[in-house]
């Protein structure tokens, strides 16, 4: 008999749903309760999409292809279990996780395997009610289901975009603030080196050190020298006397 | 007469309170670089790996120009009081010195931060991060630390990857060389653990059911100290250096004034 369920990977939002070997189906809730009897057993069978029209059922249990035959015969059956597990009130977990057992598929190992999938599919899912005398009922075939690919980390560019605007704003103020510097230093000892080269004797300096603090006179004009630019070597209010005959 | 006393004793008293907050700023910037050097976050591994440890070579540099600003400042006031010129003439060569050092720090604090992409370090967690129990002898010592520092900044912050777990999912790894797909879509401290450090619920974990895992990514708890490093040490410079720059201009200005 054909149900009319379809099967189907749960639209929630689950982050781990659909892995690179594993993916997740919602339980189907009492959809088998009257077609099957207490001792029916509900097998999910797996097949690669291209290979999902050729698939028949097995006759019996004995024919049902395993785990290990998946790459020979493109299909197999899994999660063996009983009606029961699928009945409405039943405590199970809503979703079935398919490819989540990977201590099965040994070697002589009869037992239905629930092994991770070996690529990425696209895969196509449906389920099947076996008897003591074979098969007894099916759902339809599902959608066809594609696993993650991963990608390799060398294809990541760990390069920045665009340099940040205050790197680049920081940068120049910085540096326009330290040619002004080193454009004013060099500017102040050049101009006291060439006034006290041009005018040896006098020395171009306008306050004396500490006249200021001891006594009231007014410190010593120095002669205004010629050579020097006007403004820098003369720093006192009255007009400068004019230099000394050498 | 006096208006130029007293405008030298303005320039004086001008040029000293500028040094004072020089010195002040100084022992604050080494305060600040030695507590970004001392890795409180334990960021450093991971940057270590990336090659790209240049915010905390800015942070030494930022140790030593503070100090150096606080033992200069003190030279500049004691030269500005006594008048002397070649104590002033010291004070300012040392003063451009330290400029330039700090200038330099500024910039490459703030010109690495932009280094530090989410790709970046996506990129070092995929190819070094694998778990520690399966670990071989030859992994080297930075892999390892890389290793312990993913681990326990997915433990603290309640996170997982770089953006979120999908991360493990969306590229190969080197976790995922040596753990299943289907045992491990991600690492187990991406899972939500109890006292003992076993998931609460390992099932709910694998599906991605919220309440079972960190559905949020580390990025943030890796850029938060980051920037506050790279910021901390740039505009607070830059701050100083500015300042500095004033003063250092009067500086030059009233040593020009003074008498041989």
């Amino acid at each position: 008999a054909l149900l009319p369920y379809v099967p189907r990977v749960p639209p929630a939002s689950l982050p781990g749903k659909l892995t690179a070997t594993t993916f997740t189906l919602e339980r189907p809730r009492g959809i088998f309760a009257r077609l099957a009897n207490a001792s029916d057993t509900v097998w999910l069978v797996v097949a690669l999409a291209n290979a999902s029209d050729s698939f028949r059922n097995p006759p019996s249990r004995d024919a049902v292809p395993p785990y290990e035959q998946l790459p020979t015969a493109h299909a197999y059956m899994t999660l063996e279990s009983a009606v029961a597990a699928y009945a409405c009130s039943a405590p199970s977990p809503a979703i079935l996780r398919v490819g989540g057992d990977t201590a099965c598929g040994a070697q002589g190992d009869r037992d239905p395997c629930n092994g991770p999938l070996p690529s990425p599919g696209p895969y196509r899912v449906k389920f099947l009610v076996m008897g003591c005398h074979g098969p007894k009922a099916e759902t339809k075939w599902s959608d066809p289901i594609l696993l993650r690919r991963a990608g390799s980390p060398s294809t990541i560019d760990p390069r920045p975009g665009r340099r940040g605007s205050d790197t680049v704003v920081m940068a120049a103020l910085l540096a326009s603030l330290g040619a002004a510097l080193v454009v004013a230093a060099i500017g102040t000892m050049g101009a006291q080196a060439w006034g006290s080269l041009c005018c040896r004797d006098s020395g171009s300096g306008a306050f004396p050190r500490s006249s200021y603090r001891t006594h009231h006179i007014p410190p010593a004009l120095p002669p205004g020298c010629r050579c020097s630019p006007p403004g820098l070597g003369c720093f006192v209010p009255q007009p400068p006397a004019p230099c000394p005959a050498k | 007469m006096a208006k130029s006393d007293d405008g030298i004793r303005i320039l004086q008293g001008l040029l000293v309170f500028g040094n004072v907050v020089i010195g002040m700023c100084g022992i604050a910037l080494t305060a600040e670089c030695i507590f970004f050097v001392s890795d409180p976050h334990g960021l450093y591994p991971l940057l270590e790996a990336t090659e790209n440890d240049d915010i905390y070579a800015a942070a030494w540099i930022g140790i030593f120009v503070g100090f150096a600003l606080f033992a200069l400042s003190i030279l500049g006031i004691i030269g500005v009081i006594k008048s002397n010129r070649t104590l002033l003439l010291v004070y300012i060569i040392l003063m451009l010195i330290t400029y330039a050092f700090e200038m330099a720090s500024c910039i490459t604090a703030a010109t690495h931060r932009d280094f530090l992409t989410p790709n970046l370090f996506l990129k070092q967690m995929l190819e070094r991060y694998q778990n520690s129990e399966t670990e071989n002898n030859n992994d080297n010592l930075m892999a390892e630390r890389v290793m312990e520092t993913w681990n326990k900044l997915m433990l603290q912050n309640q996170c997982c990857g770089v953006q979120g777990p999908s991360d493990w999912q969306e590229y190969t790894s080197a976790f995922r060389s040596t753990h299943s797909d289907a045992d491990f879509p991600w690492p187990r401290n991406c899972c939500v653990l109890d006292a003992r450090g076993s998931p609460v619920n390992l099932d709910g974990c694998k599906l991605g059911v919220q309440g079972y895992y960190n559905s949020n990514g580390c990025y943030d708890a890796i850029s938060g100290p980051m920037n506050t490093y790279a910021w901390g040490v740039a505009w607070f410079g830059f701050a100083i250096l500015c300042w500095t720059f004033c003063v250092l201009l009067g500086t030059m200005f009233y040593w020009s004034r003074i008498e041989y």
